[in-house]
């Protein structure tokens, strides 16, 4: 199989990994691995512990930087932007999103505040200080609210939700930012059965507008959302397709649900 | 309007009103009551008491960092002396030929035998050179400190490590004879400040009142500055820096514009502080100075408005008491203090009415009280 | 203990041999003695004879007896049975000359004068008296000081002894002295020969002399081309023999300071790479162990007397102790406070910063604010110097101490239970928790184990340093560093990080002078943690949001 193939050249991309590699004293948690991602598009990502999955995150977010390899965004405007450059809160402006595996939001701030916080209006120190809230603000801030369904929460601590609630004011402060790509790291970790199915229906919603990458261990989950399917197997793209063809791979099975079993 | 008179509760009002109150009769107690009189304030105790307020404005500034950013900045001290050498400068060029040696230089010069006045004394003659350097010189040590540090993404303890390692090399510097700024015994012997008799009860009654007011500003700065959606950035970075940072925000600049701030605010409160003590030293930036500041906030409240002015007032009141009631054991004292406010008053004297609250509503069974503050 | 009672005997052993080894002299004071009185009563041809004989003697009453001599404190007594007794004063105490026993004077006293002539010998015996000493050290300064003299005098005494001797260091020292001396008065072939012994064995004290020589050929227009060649020739050697001691003695002394930061760092490491807990009174146990070898050491003194066999034990004696209070300390500061405050590093930092404020002063008020003095034993002061380099017992044997912490620590860590416990709960304390280890105990014990080796520190310290209330204030910012840039979590980083803080230090210290070099030091530090936040073996951490 030659994965240098590009796989969506003739349509829109919003991001091309290619050649990447990263090692972390001499373990390479990321090896030649190629990836490109499509306008709008839902991606899944699986692959078993210590795939790098994470590292492929960090890697787009620029939490880390690769040894070698190209990872380039393709903006809306047609321009080639070379993310390996940047800050974490430069990508991050230019419409990449993320979301932690863990809930990170802003504990000691109201659920109101934390959308706010995550509005993308300038981000200066200086226009933080002498920024005023517009009408426009409190809409946006109002339909992410009801999205999320925090709307009635909306004066409490963020300390004080739920777990599952504070996966969705994650989400939701990802999504005031409107982002033109999602990375989102196990939605699902720690949510009942009823909050994972109306997660699964919120990023089917988002689908075809923004352009979202899923890391999910919880194959129910991957299998309501899942539409292409990537496996990631030690820092390298195993097999990329559809879930059924994924879940039926023989090579897949063997390094994923294998290897699974015998842990 | 709240906007611009940022104030949260009556409770917080009154209190501001009380400080207020306090800043305007201390000079009139001063001035007006004669001497022989109960209420009759000594220029001695104003300055005493002016003394204490720079300590409140310190406490403040070190809050605006710990507090509110979750920086611990062990190395405070250093700000503050800066500020108060600054002004120090100035202060030893007025005093003209009155020294011991008849000489415009400085004393410590002409007994180090210098003959002239070093090329960066030179402009230290004008009272607005001296004034914005008490901005300017710790502002720029912040920045260039605070740039490198929070760049290389330097935080938590190591952070506090480094800036105590910064003041002890300072002090270290500023002990020196040769590093120009009179070593050990630092300046003193002051005679004028801007034209005025330092000495003179007026100076002490408008150094206090300029003390007075300018807490209030710095009351006045932070409050509004809380309130501004900087305010909720910084306390948002002490909750989850990362979700900061990944929302767009470069923690890095916040970080560092708060840092200069803070050290500006600092300076300036070293630079009220040294004409009413008549006296800047070294030992003002050797590290346990620092670690006093922090107590003082920890004592009164962090992360509160309120807590670093009453924490900076008491444990000051406290320890010219107790080392002069228990000259011994006053250490100890006050170290026990300490550790009582760490392990059981984790939000200090502001928060003790929460904690009693709190502590009331369990004893009667009300239920689920809201978690305390997480330490920061 | 066990092991304890065990190395007695083998200590025991040790400490006779340092001490009995001694040769006995008795002989030899005895028969000084005699001729001391000899050249006191004798007539001139005595007087030769004896100075003759006593040439070859070392006793020091020798040296008492010409101080004595020369300010008219050796008298003559005519006893009862018409002798003449020779009684010496030293302060206001006589005694006899011949036996050394204490007299009260009874009879009439006459004041014994001397001659020029034989106050003249006699101060030419004193200055040659080392040269015959038993003790080598003695000998071999005694010729390098008759040497630089470059008395012609001396030169026929040298050359006479020289061959008598066996010891490579003194034979050494002895040809030293003499090509020294033949530099300034020897004939011209001598002074060939000298200034190319002194080059060949890399003489430091010739150099001035070498120097002196080189200057005075180049304006006489009469000297020696051939001489001054040769003195240039010797004088490069010297040089760069020079260079190299200057760099030894630079190596050892960054290597002993190097130490002492391990020492005091090394628990710091423990507490804090390890267990994640800041304490600001590490330093206050560094006092602990300094204060523990002072109280030990007062009991010595007050048991056995200063300077007896049984004080020399104190030091050794005191080691245990040192970490045994100091860790006791650490325990209780563990339980007492530090075990509330493992989720919150900042104010388990403040909070052992007023532990701290309460031990100091407790110090003060218990042993003044003063530093007390606590005083080498005999086997440690003193220092051993190989060619011009010089190092201090102490400090040689503080390096070596280090080196034995440094494996013992790491035997601990990694044979022992209790060190599989450490490590699992360094990693992950909730999950070594739940896999059974019992983290209560084993916070306490790494606690403890790291307050007591900043005991032993402390103990080191006061070998080489003050022991005060405020001591560890002193060591604290430092050790802090040394922790900082080895990397946390990391005994093997703390250790590199000693070794090349002290190295750096010590190599800054001769060009900027001691505060300068620290201040660069630490501010080199400072911008090393700018590229390097880690430290030099950062520990990675795949949680995201630490």
């Amino acid at each position: 199989m030659d994965t240098h193939a590009p796989l969506y050249r003739d349509t829109d991309l919003v991001l091309s990994v290619e050649s990447v590699t990263k090692s972390f004293d001499g373990f390479k948690a990321i090896n030649d691995l190629n990836f490109y991602l499509g306008e709008g598009e839902l991606r899944t990502i699986i692959g078993p512990n210590g795939a790098g999955k994470s590292t492929f995150m960090d890697l787009i977010t620029g939490r880390t930087r690769p040894d070698e390899g190209t990872l380039t965004y393709h903006q809306a405007d047609g321009h080639d932007i070379d993310l390996t450059k940047l800050e974490e809160y430069e990508i991050n402006r230019l419409g990449i999103a993320r979301k932690f595996q863990t809930p990170s939001v802003y504990n000691h701030h109201s659920v109101y505040d934390n959308f706010v916080l995550s509005l993308n209006r300038n981000r200066g120190v200086f226009p933080s200080l002498f920024y005023r809230e517009t009408k426009e603000d409190k809409e946006e801030i109002e339909a992410v609210m009801e999205l999320t369904r925090l709307d009635e929460k909306r004066d409490d601590m963020a300390g004080s939700l739920s777990h599952g609630q504070k996966q969705w004011l994650e989400i939701g402060m990802l999504l005031a930012q409107k982002p033109r790509i999602l990375l989102i790291d196990e939605p699902a970790a720690g949510m009942s059965d009823e909050e994972t199915d109306r997660t699964a229906e919120l990023l089917i919603s988002l689908k075809g507008e923004q352009s979202i990458m899923v890391v999910e261990h919880d194959m129910v989950f991957v299998r309501q959302i899942a539409e292409r399917v990537t496996v990631l197997h030690r820092g390298h793209v195993l097999k990329e397709g559809s879930f059924s063809d994924v879940a039926s791979d023989p090579t897949v099975k063997e390094v994923y649900l294998g290897r699974s079993k015998h842990d | 309007m709240k906007r611009f008179f940022p104030i949260d509760s009556k409770s917080e009002g009154l209190t501001l009103g009380l400080i207020l109150f306090f800043v305007l009769l201390m000079p009139l107690l001063n001035g007006l009551v004669p001497d022989g009189s109960a209420f009759h304030v000594s220029s001695f105790q104003l300055s005493v008491w002016g003394k204490y307020l720079c300590y409140a404005i310190l406490a403040m500034s070190l809050n605006m960092l710990w507090g509110y950013t979750g920086l611990l900045c062990l190395g405070h001290c250093l700000f503050f002396a800066l500020g108060g050498y600054a002004f120090g400068m100035y202060l030893m060029l007025m005093i003209g030929e009155l020294g011991a040696y008849k000489s415009t230089l400085p004393d410590f010069m002409v007994f180090l035998g210098y003959n002239e006045l070093p090329l960066h004394w030179k402009p230290f003659y004008s009272p607005v050179v001296a004034v914005l350097a008490v901005f300017l010189v710790p502002g720029i040590v912040a920045f260039v400190f605070g740039l490198l540090a929070f760049r290389s993404r330097i935080k938590g303890v190591y952070f506090s490590i480094l800036t105590q390692a910064l003041t002890y090399a300072a002090a270290l510097l500023f002990f020196r004879n040769d590093f120009t700024f009179g070593g050990n015994n630092g300046f003193t012997d002051f005679k004028y400040i801007f034209g005025a008799d330092i000495r003179s009860e007026g100076t002490a009654r408008g150094l206090f009142l300029a003390s007075g007011f300018m807490l209030l500003a710095v009351y006045w700065l932070i409050a509004w500055m809380l309130q501004t959606k900087f305010g909720k950035v910084q306390k948002a970075i002490r909750d989850s820096e990362n979700r900061v940072r990944f929302s767009g925000y470069s923690t890095t600049h916040f970080k560092v514009f708060i840092f200069v701030l803070s050290a500006m605010i600092a300076g300036m409160a070293g630079a009220l502080y040294v004409p009413q003590s008549g006296i800047i030293n070294p030992g003002e930036m050797w590290p346990t100075k620092g670690l006093d500041i922090v107590v003082w906030v920890a004592v009164g409240g962090r992360g509160t408005k309120i807590g670093p002015i009453i924490g900076a007032v008491l444990v000051n009141l406290l320890k010219s008491w107790s080392t002069k009631a228990y000259p011994d054991t006053w250490l100890i004292i006050l170290g026990c203090l300490f550790v009582f406010v760490v392990l059981f008053m984790p939000n200090g004297i502001v928060g003790l009415w929460a904690q009693g609250k709190d502590l009331w509503q369990r004893r009667k069974g009300a239920g689920i009280t809201e978690p305390e503050e997480a330490a920061a | 203990m066990k092991t304890y009672t065990t190395l007695c005997p083998v200590f025991i052993l040790v400490f006779a041999s340092l001490f009995f080894v001694i040769p006995d002299a008795r002989g030899d004071e005895k028969n000084a003695r005699s001729l001391l009185v000899d050249i006191v009563n004798g007539d001139s041809v005595g007087q030769e004879a004896a100075l003759e004989a006593l040439a070859d003697e070392s006793d020091p009453v020798i040296n008492a007896f010409y101080s004595a001599f020369r300010s008219g404190n050796i008298f003559l007594m005519s006893t009862a049975d018409g002798q003449t007794q020779v009684l010496i004063k030293e302060v206001n105490d006589y005694s006899d000359l011949l036996t050394g026993e204490a007299v009260n004077p009874t009879g009439e006293l006459s004041v014994a004068r001397a001659s020029r002539g034989l106050r003249r010998d006699l101060k030419r015996l004193v200055d040659l008296l080392d040269l015959n000493s038993p003790n080598r050290s003695k000998k071999i300064a005694a010729a390098e000081k008759l040497g630089l003299s470059q008395n012609a005098d001396y030169l026929p005494e040298l050359r006479k002894r020289l061959p008598q001797q066996t010891e490579k260091s003194v034979i050494k020292a002895f040809q030293e002295g003499i090509y020294i001396t033949e530099l300034k008065v020897g004939s011209l072939e001598e002074k060939m020969r000298a200034v190319k012994g002194l080059g060949k064995m890399k003489s430091l004290p010739a150099k001035g002399f070498l120097e002196a020589l080189i200057e005075e050929s180049a304006a006489d227009e009469e000297a020696n081309r051939k001489l001054m060649v040769e003195a240039k020739n010797a004088l490069m050697m010297i040089n760069s023999h020079q260079a190299i001691v200057e760099k030894v003695g630079t190596l050892f002394r960054g290597l002993s300071l190097g130490s002492v930061l391990l020492l005091v760092s090394y628990g710091l490491a423990i507490t804090f790479g390890q267990m994640g807990v800041i304490n600001m009174a590490h330093g206050e146990f560094i006092a602990i162990g300094g204060y523990t070898v002072y109280i030990i050491q007062n009991f010595f003194a007050n048991q056995f007397g200063v300077g007896s066999t049984g004080y020399e034990w104190y030091f050794i004696i005191s080691l245990p102790f040192a970490f045994l209070i100091a860790a006791l300390a650490g325990a209780a500061l563990e339980r007492g406070l530090v075990q509330f405050l493992y989720s919150r590093p900042l104010e388990s930092l403040l909070a052992t910063w007023g532990v701290s404020m309460i031990l100091q002063q407790i110090f003060r008020l218990q042993f003044g604010a003063a530093n007390v003095s606590v005083s080498s034993p005999e086997w440690l002061s003193g220092s051993f110097s190989a060619g011009g380099v010089s190092m201090s017992y102490s400090r040689m044997f503080l390096i070596f101490f280090a080196l034995f912490v440094v494996v013992l620590t790491y035997l601990l860590l990694n044979r022992t239970k209790w060190g599989l416990h450490v490590r699992a709960t360094t990693l992950n304390r909730q999950m070594a928790s739940n896999l059974g280890v019992p983290s209560a105990r084993v916070n306490m014990l790494t606690f403890a184990f790291g307050s007591g080796l900043a005991g032993l520190a402390g103990a080191f310290i006061s070998q080489i340093g003050n022991v005060g209330p405020s001591m560890g204030q002193t060591y604290i910012v430092d050790s802090f560093m040394v922790v900082v840039v080895g990397g946390v979590a990391n005994l093997f980083g703390s250790a590199i990080s000693s070794l090349g803080i002290g190295m750096i230090d010590q190599s800054l210290q001769p060009v900027l002078g001691p505060v300068m070099g620290k201040i660069s030091v630490l501010f080199a530090i400072i911008l090393f943690l700018q590229f390097r936040p880690g430290g030099l073996f950062p520990s990675r951490s795949r949680s995201l949001d630490d």
